[in-house]
C-alpha cells in the first residue's frame, strides 16, 4: 500500500504541470466566452448569500440549541457539507466522464484526481471567504483557533475523495450500485446535524448521529471556526485516523482496478 | 544485428460483445482485483472474443513499422497495450532501453476548443508529460513545424480538422520519443504536410534508440515510409516482412480470400485503381 502511494505521488509529481493545465482549463474554460469572465466566480456566491439573508429575514423554525445564531449555523454547516459532497461528486465521475481521454493518453489517472481536488478547493474557498463575512454580520466571533479551520477540513476531504475514488471505478461497471450511493448521499445529509443541532432528541436519529463520522468531522470544523471550541475532540481524532486509512485503501483500490475498468467503458 | 527496442510476446486481449455481460465481468474483475487475485485470464466466457490473439514481434532501432489490417482487426488495441493504456490478458510487452513513449490515437483528444492554439500547445504538451520549461524550449519548433503561426491566438474550435491535426502532431513529435506510436493520426493533414511528416520521420529514426510504429488503412502510405510491415487479421498476426510491396500483395489477397476468381479480379482492379 505504501509503495502504491509512493508510485501515485511520483506519477503526480512528473505530471504536475498537466494537473495545473487541467485546473486552468476547468476554471477558465467555463468563463471563456464570457466578457466579465472570472468575476462570475464571485458574483454567484454573493447572490447565494444575499438570497440566504433575504430568506432568513422571512423567519425560520426553531431548530434546537445551536450555540451560535441559527442562520450562521446553517450557513456554515451547509458549506461544510458541500465541501464533502462536491469532492465526492467530482471525483466519483472522473473515470466515467473522462474515460475517453484516458484511453487516448497514457498519463497517470491520479492527475485527474489532483485536478478535481484543486478545482474543488478553489471553488470552495471563494464562497467560504464571503460566508465568513456573513458570519461576522450575524455576530459570530472568531478566535485564534479559527486559523486551524482550513487544516481541520483535511479529513473531510480525504473521506470524500476516498468514497469518490471507489465510486469512480464502480460507476463504469456497476451503475445500479452507484445510483444507490448517490441517493444515499442525499439521505445522509438529513442524517447529519446540518440544519438541526447535534443534540437533537429524535429517537433513532440521535443514535445514528452518534455513530455518523460526518457529524464529528463537520461539527469539529464548525465549532472551531465559529465558537473557538472543540467539538468532541476524541471522536474527531478517531474519525480523522479512520478517514486517512480509508483514503489510502481507496487509493490502492483505485490504482489496482482503474485500468481494467477503463476498457469496459462504452464511449458515448 | 539491430538493437531490439520493443519485444511483444504472445500478447492476447479479449473483449466482450454484449453490454450487460461486459458490465457483469467488469464487476467480477474488480472484486477479484480488490481481493488481490488476478483478473479472469483463462478461456473465453460467453460473449467474449479475442481482439488480439497471441501476437508476437520485435521492433528494432531505426525501424518504421506499419501495422495494417481491416477495420476491427485489433490494430488500435495492440497500440494501447504497447503504450500501457490497456492491460493484457496474456503475454508481455518488453520495452527495452526506451526512455519515452509517445502515442497519438485521436489527435483532438484533450484539446479544448475554446482555448487558443498556443494555450492548447501547452495543454497537449503537458498531457505528453512535458514540463513548462521543456515546452517553452520547444515552442519555436512546434510553431514552426505546425506552420500555424498566424492562427496561434485563435480558438482551436475554429481550426479545420487538418489544422488541429498539424498542431497536435507537432506537439507529439516535439516530445522526441524513443518509441513514437501514430494511430491513423495523419489521415486528415493535407498532402504537403503529410509529405513533410514522412520525410521528418525517416530522418528521425536515423538517430540512435528511435523507432516508429504507425497504424494505417491507407496502403499508399505504407509504400511511402515503412521499413517493415505487419498485418493483423481478426486479432492474429498473419504476416511480418521488411518488403512492403510483398506485404501489400499478401494483404490484398488475404482480404479477397474466399471470393470467386471473377469477383476477386474486379475487386483487385478496383483497389488498385483507387490506391495508386
Amino acid at each position: 500500500m505504501i509503495k502504491d502511494v509512493a508510485k501515485a505521488w511520483t506519477g503526480l509529481w512528473n505530471y504536475r504541470y498537466l494537473a495545473w493545465q487541467l485546473v486552468r482549463v476547468s476554471i477558465v474554460g467555463g468563463y471563456k466566452k464570457s466578457f466579465i469572465g472570472l468575476a462570475w466566480m464571485f458574483i454567484l456566491p454573493i447572490l447565494a448569500v444575499l438570497v440566504w439573508i433575504v430568506l432568513n429575514g422571512a423567519g425560520v423554525v426553531d431548530p434546537g440549541d445551536t450555540g451560535i445564531p441559527y442562520p450562521a449555523y446553517v450557513l456554515l454547516s451547509t458549506s461544510l457539507w458541500g465541501f464533502f459532497l462536491e469532492i465526492y461528486k467530482s471525483t466519483s465521475n472522473a473515470l466515467a466522464n473522462e474515460g475517453k481521454l484516458l484511453i487516448m493518453k497514457d498519463f497517470p489517472r491520479e492527475v485527474l484526481l489532483a485536478e478535481k481536488t484543486l478545482v474543488h478547493l478553489i471553488n470552495f474557498s471563494i464562497p467560504m471567504v464571503l460566508n465568513i463575512g456573513v458570519l461576522l454580520l450575524f455576530g459570530v466571533h472568531f478566535g485564534w483557533a479559527a486559523l486551524l479551520f482550513p487544516l481541520s477540513l483535511l479529513p473531510l476531504l480525504l473521506l470524500g475523495l476516498g468514497i469518490g475514488m471507489i465510486v469512480a471505478v464502480l460507476r463504469v461497471v456497476a451503475v445500479d450500485i452507484c445510483t444507490m450511493i448517490d441517493e444515499g448521499m442525499k439521505l445522509l445529509m438529513f442524517l447529519t446535524p446540518i440544519v438541526y443541532a447535534p443534540k437533537i432528541q429524535a429517537g433513532w436519529l440521535s443514535g445514528f448521529i452518534q455513530w455518523n463520522p460526518l457529524a464529528y468531522l463537520i461539527g469539529f470544523s464548525r465549532d472551531l471556526l465559529a465558537g473557538g471550541s472543540f467539538f468532541h475532540p476524541k471522536a474527531y481524532l478517531a474519525c480523522t485516523l479512520g478517514a486517512a486509512l480509508f483514503f489510502l485503501l481507496a487509493l490502492t483500490f483505485f490504482r489496482a482496478t482503474g485500468k481494467r475498468v477503463l476498457e469496459r467503458l462504452v464511449n458515448t | 544485428m539491430q538493437k531490439t527496442l520493443v519485444s511483444v510476446k504472445g500478447v492476447s486481449k479479449k473483449f466482450c460483445k454484449d453490454l450487460k455481460a461486459n458490465m457483469y465481468y467488469g464487476i467480477k474483475d474488480v472484486m477479484r482485483q480488490s481481493l488481490g487475485l488476478p483478473p479472469h485470464n483463462g478461456a473465453l466466457r460467453p460473449h467474449e472474443f479475442w481482439a488480439l490473439d497471441g501476437v508476437s514481434f520485435d521492433l528494432h532501432e531505426g525501424e518504421i513499422l506499419a501495422v495494417i489490417g481491416a477495420n476491427g482487426s485489433g490494430k488500435t488495441t495492440l497500440m494501447r497495450l504497447i503504450s500501457g493504456i490497456y492491460s493484457m490478458d496474456r503475454g508481455s510487452v518488453d520495452i527495452m532501453g526506451v526512455g519515452k513513449t509517445t502515442a497519438i490515437f485521436a489527435l483532438n483528444a484533450g484539446m479544448n476548443p475554446l482555448f487558443t492554439g498556443l494555450e492548447n500547445i501547452y495543454l497537449k504538451g503537458a498531457m505528453f508529460g512535458l514540463s513548462k520549461k521543456e515546452l517553452k524550449e520547444k515552442l519555436d519548433f512546434i510553431i514552426e513545424f505546425s506552420e500555424l503561426k498566424e492562427f496561434l491566438n485563435s480558438p482551436v474550435g475554429n481550426y479545420s480538422s487538418g489544422m488541429k491535426a498539424r498542431l497536435a502532431y507537432s506537439v507529439a513529435i516535439a516530445t522526441e520519443p524513443n518509441l513514437f506510436i501514430i494511430d491513423e493520426a495523419l489521415a486528415v493533414g493535407d498532402s504537403l504536410f503529410k509529405a513533410k511528416c514522412y520525410e521528418h520521420l525517416q530522418e528521425y529514426v536515423k538517430q540512435p534508440n528511435k523507432a516508429v510504429i504507425y497504424v494505417t488503412n491507407r496502403i499508399r502510405k505504407v509504400m511511402a515510409v515503412a521499413s517493415r510491415v505487419i498485418i493483423l487479421d481478426k486479432g492474429k498476426l498473419i504476416y511480418d516482412t521488411t518488403n512492403s510491396a510483398e506485404a501489400l500483395e499478401f494483404y490484398i489477397n488475404n482480404c479477397l480470400q474466399g471470393l470467386s476468381e471473377e469477383l476477386r479480379e474486379t475487386r483487385l482492379r478496383r483497389v488498385q485503381e483507387f490506391e495508386m
